[in-house]
């Protein structure tokens, strides 16, 4: 009798366990969702919204690395992927302390993707598209002829044209840059009291000139490949350049932090700028010895 | 005609039938959203009321960070419009060599106002008094 009074659709605690089952399925579940895509997603870093999120890692230890960074993981590892870094860079024709590499040409070719240990880091910065570090890389993307993958969250920007020229230009008023300096370290040395002739000296310095001109010219060689031009034109370019270059200082000129790929074709310009200037300036003050003489002396006879 | 006014009696019966789902799915959508940008402008953000409006941090490696503090739950706090300390070269040999307050933001990457510190490199923080020099110079240098 009793069961026949019952009404199931009317049972306060099935009707309860069906708004609950209601209010998880269509309410906390969206919730929590949208809470968990906020705090894993920046809004301002969607295709269509807003333009790329280049993140500035900071270590404890002073270092510092540029890239796409996922901290979306709870494991206390972030991973960075497209990295760039600074390196030392003191006393550099570019006028600035430090330059910038990109990670994966190290000896042991690291693939993309640094995982890095939190406890390390000390801050993240967003870094600013228009800055020299973003441009810098826009510019390596470009020489790289990388381009922006349309289903990735955070579409990497590329440097244009404009970009690229600005770099060149800055490259081979470095490479020049370095070339003045040496040229003027060797003139500051044939100011001293040498331990050789005017005539040596001058011909020391002739050759030390030609050398330093030689390193000048493939440095631009290199550059010019660097931005993707073929050997036969690069040699043209570096000696219309060469000539250009010529007598220039760009003493005042403001610094500009270069293309990673740019970057190493202006280091390496510096250290054998700095070779020849060593080999110069070893001929330059080391006292010349009598040359022995090609046939030996007959010994006296006892 | 007739074929229009049967696809509209087509889509009018096909909305009443699930009339209750697609409810359900406007207000999911609708929870979504509100959560996702509350989310965003949130930060996950501990509220604290009535403190000073700037604060020191300092950090593991020594270095000291000004700017207002924010804590946040999970692995990081906030620091907006962050200032630091840097050694002022004199030009004057004979003059020792004094510090300035840099807002940060001219460096080579140009940095947003936005920082985030893992909690593991936190020292300790503290609040700056109004009659502090620094918080002074900040609150200025933001007018």
């Amino acid at each position: 009798m009793s069961s026949k009074l019952y009404d199931p659709e009317r049972d306060p605690v099935r009707i309860a366990g069906r708004w609950v089952r209601w209010g998880l399925a269509w309410v906390a579940v969206p919730a929590i969702l949208g809470v968990f895509m906020a705090g894993n997603i920046d809004v301002h870093a969607l295709p269509i919204v807003g333009p790329e999120r280049e993140t500035a890692v900071l270590f404890q230890d002073g270092q510092a690395y540029f890239g796409h960074l996922d901290d979306s993981g709870e494991s206390g590892t972030l991973v960075l992927r497209d990295a760039y870094y600074f390196a030392d860079a003191k006393g550099a024709p570019t006028g600035l302390s430090v330059g910038l590499v990109r990670r994966g040409a190290e000896a042991h070719e690291p693939a993309d993707g640094m995982r890095i240990n939190r406890d390390k880091v000390l801050a993240l910065e967003q870094v600013g598209l228009s800055s020299a570090v973003a441009v810098a890389i826009q510019a390596e993307r470009d020489i790289d002829h990388a381009s922006a993958s349309p289903l990735s969250l955070n579409r990497m920007s590329v440097g244009s044209a404009q970009v690229l020229t600005l770099q060149r230009t800055a490259a081979e008023h470095d490479i020049q840059r370095g070339y003045a300096a040496a040229t003027d370290q060797l003139a500051k040395l044939n100011e001293l009291v040498l331990p050789v002739t005017k005539a040596e000296a001058q011909t020391i310095n002739q050759k030390a000139i030609a050398d330093l001109q030689a390193v000048r010219r493939n440095a631009l060689a290199a550059l010019a490949v660097a931005l993707g031009t073929n050997a036969n034109e690069a040699q043209a370019y570096a000696s219309a350049t060469d000539a250009v270059l010529e007598g220039q200082r760009f003493a005042n000129e403001a610094a500009v932090l270069l293309a990673p790929n740019l970057n190493s074709v202006v280091s390496r310009a510096a250290q054998l700028y700095a070779q020849v200037g060593d080999v110069y300036a070893k001929q330059l003050t080391e006292p010349r010895t009598a040359s022995p003489s090609p046939t030996p002396t007959s010994s006296p006879r006892p | 005609m007739n074929a229009i006014g049967n696809r509209y009696r087509r889509t009018a019966l096909w909305v009443r039938t699930h009339g209750g789902m697609l409810r359900n799915v406007g207000l999911a959508t609708l929870v979504f959203v509100v959560m996702f940008f509350f989310t965003q402008w949130w930060d996950f953000t501990v509220p604290s009321l009535g403190r000073p409006q700037y604060q020191a941090v300092f950090l593991t490696n020594g270095q000291t960070y000004f700017g207002r503090y924010y804590d946040r739950i999970g692995a990081y706090v906030k620091i907006e419009d962050v200032y630091y300390l840097q050694e002022a070269q004199s030009t004057d040999p004979s003059q020792p060599s004094g510090t300035k307050l840099v807002r940060r933001g001219a460096e080579l990457h140009a940095p947003t106002h936005r920082m985030l510190v893992p909690k593991s490199a936190i020292l300790f923080v503290e609040d700056l008094t109004d009659a502090s020099p620094i918080a002074q110079f900040m609150a200025q240098d933001r007018r």
